[in-house]
């Protein structure tokens, strides 16, 4: 590990949020969720 | 500071007493949390006018908002709030997403209830346990190197608990399902699937340093926020509004609903900070064990019933402890600890998170050299203006006509504050609330 203060930009933060298996799989839950909703509504 | 470990023994021994004590720390957690995510739903049966599911749901997720500021304000202070964000700012989405999650969930199981009715959709929700310890395995290396016996010891108590579960649904389910709809039976299953999923923000936080206290501040927006806006697409601005209005009597009892329900999901999260997600959220699902305790002894909710019901409700509850009993005594190893750390390691440096920092969360103690929190001006204002909406709700709150057995809800009150009193001691003593 790497004993350091965080230092990336912002840019390659947010790419790895978007390249992250840990946030695409609650998303897509999210928007199932949103769509049953609406769907038994 | 942590207390200080004996200088005499070794760091390997130290970190395993370090471990132990941490894993014991969490299973406390796990059963606390049970205990007062349960007695969330007693101020709720004190409400009995007919106002929107929907309404009610809003009104208990005001109440955990306001508590959910005021408490880590009153615990660490909000200094400490903004010193985790600042080390790992990415996790503010994952309690965003978390909280949106819940909101979707808990509004599905509203439908699934009105279609199916409770003793249906209760286990079928109930199955998130079985997710989390899905997503447990598979992103956060839980139950890795646990050997068979821990790993039986966790999936088959979770197993158990969902048929406790189940006998506990029948039991208490007061008449049979409403209306038998495909529509209920996905709903119930589509929050278990949202719930089990929103264990995934929890570990990440957890397991990236973030303290419990920290992230369900940032959650409550997203909360708050799904919340609003589903109740407002649902039912409009104006009926809203409306609704609101006429229920000001009974919006003290709701939102102490969501007051006690959020002590309960702190102990929830620590519980999924120091034992995982896998072991964590099967212990805090035996709220509906406690839930039920509330029904039968102080609402007389099975009273008259046959006996095959109380049969149902001790075999239930049989079932129900000997899960969250097997799943205690399942434990994390130092070897699975290893592979957790080695899933921290994964995150602190995707997101170049200090790795002293997460090292030092992971293990329940400050960095050295980190500041200790403190409490400002803004702290105590928070703390102030929370008491005083709760006080000026309970001015306006009607008293329930309905009879209480007055003995029992103080036996419960009782053991909850022993929960609260041990289970907060221990989690200072053992951690300061990192």
């Amino acid at each position: 590990m790497k004993a350091t203060e965080p230092g990336l930009n912002t840019r390659s933060k947010w790419a790895s949020i978007l390249t992250d298996i840990h946030f695409w799989v609650p998303v897509a839950v999210l928007m199932g969720g949103l769509l049953l909703l609406r769907f038994i509504r | 500071m942590p207390p200080a470990s004996p200088s005499s023994f070794p760091p390997a021994a130290q970190d395993a007493s370090r471990g132990k004590k941490l894993q014991l720390l969490g299973i406390l957690c796990g059963f606390a949390a049970g205990a007062w995510l349960g007695a969330a739903e007693a101020p709720t049966k004190l409400v009995s006018i007919g106002i929107s599911p929907m309404v009610i749901s809003l009104i208990m997720v005001i109440g955990v908002f306001l508590a959910r500021w005021s408490l880590p304000a009153l615990i660490l202070g909000t200094s400490s709030v903004r010193a985790d964000v600042r080390r790992a700012p990415h996790l503010v989405i994952w309690a965003l997403l978390a909280g949106c999650l819940w909101a979707v969930a808990n509004t599905l199981t509203i439908y699934a209830i009105r279609d199916i009715g409770l003793s249906i959709a209760f286990p079928l929700w109930n199955s998130n346990s079985l997710l989390g310890i899905l997503w447990g395995f598979l992103f956060f290396n839980e139950l890795r190197q646990a050997g068979w016996r821990r790993r039986a010891g966790v999936l088959g108590g979770a197993l158990v608990m969902c048929v406790g579960a189940t006998l506990l649904a029948i039991a208490s389910s007061g008449h049979g399902p409403e209306a038998h709809s495909l529509h209920g039976v996905w709903a119930a299953l589509g929050a278990g699937i949202l719930w089990g999923t929103m264990y995934i923000p929890y570990r990440k936080a957890y397991l990236t340093g973030m303290n419990p206290l920290s992230f369900v501040t940032f959650f409550s927006f997203g909360e708050l926020g799904m919340m609003s806006v589903l109740s407002v697409s649902s039912l409009g601005l104006a009926p809203l509004w409306h609704e609101l209005l006429s229920a000001r009597g009974v919006i003290f009892w709701l939102m102490l609903g969501g007051f006690v329900w959020v002590i309960g999901d702190i102990f929830q999260q620590y519980a999924a900070k120091y034992v995982g997600i896998s072991r964590g959220i099967p212990l805090s699902n035996s709220n509906q064990l406690w839930g039920l305790l509330w029904g039968i002894l102080v609402f007389s909710e099975l009273h008259g019933r046959s006996s095959s019901t109380y049969l149902e409700v001790i075999g239930g509850s049989l079932l129900m402890m000997l899960g969250v009993g097997a799943i205690a005594f399942s434990s994390a190893t130092g070897q699975e600890q290893s592979r957790w750390k080695a899933a921290a390691i994964r995150e602190s440096d995707r997101y170049d998170v200090a790795a002293d920092f997460v090292e030092a969360r992971m293990d329940g103690r400050q960095l050295s050299g980190e500041q200790k929190p403190s409490r400002s001006a803004l702290d105590w204002f928070l703390v102030i203006a929370a008491t005083s909406i709760f006080v000026i709700f309970a001015a306006m709150a009607r008293v329930p006509q309905i009879s209480l057995h007055w003995g029992p809800a103080a036996l419960l009150t009782a053991v909850l504050i022993l929960f609260l009193i041990i289970c907060g001691l221990a989690l200072w003593r053992t951690t300061r609330f990192n």
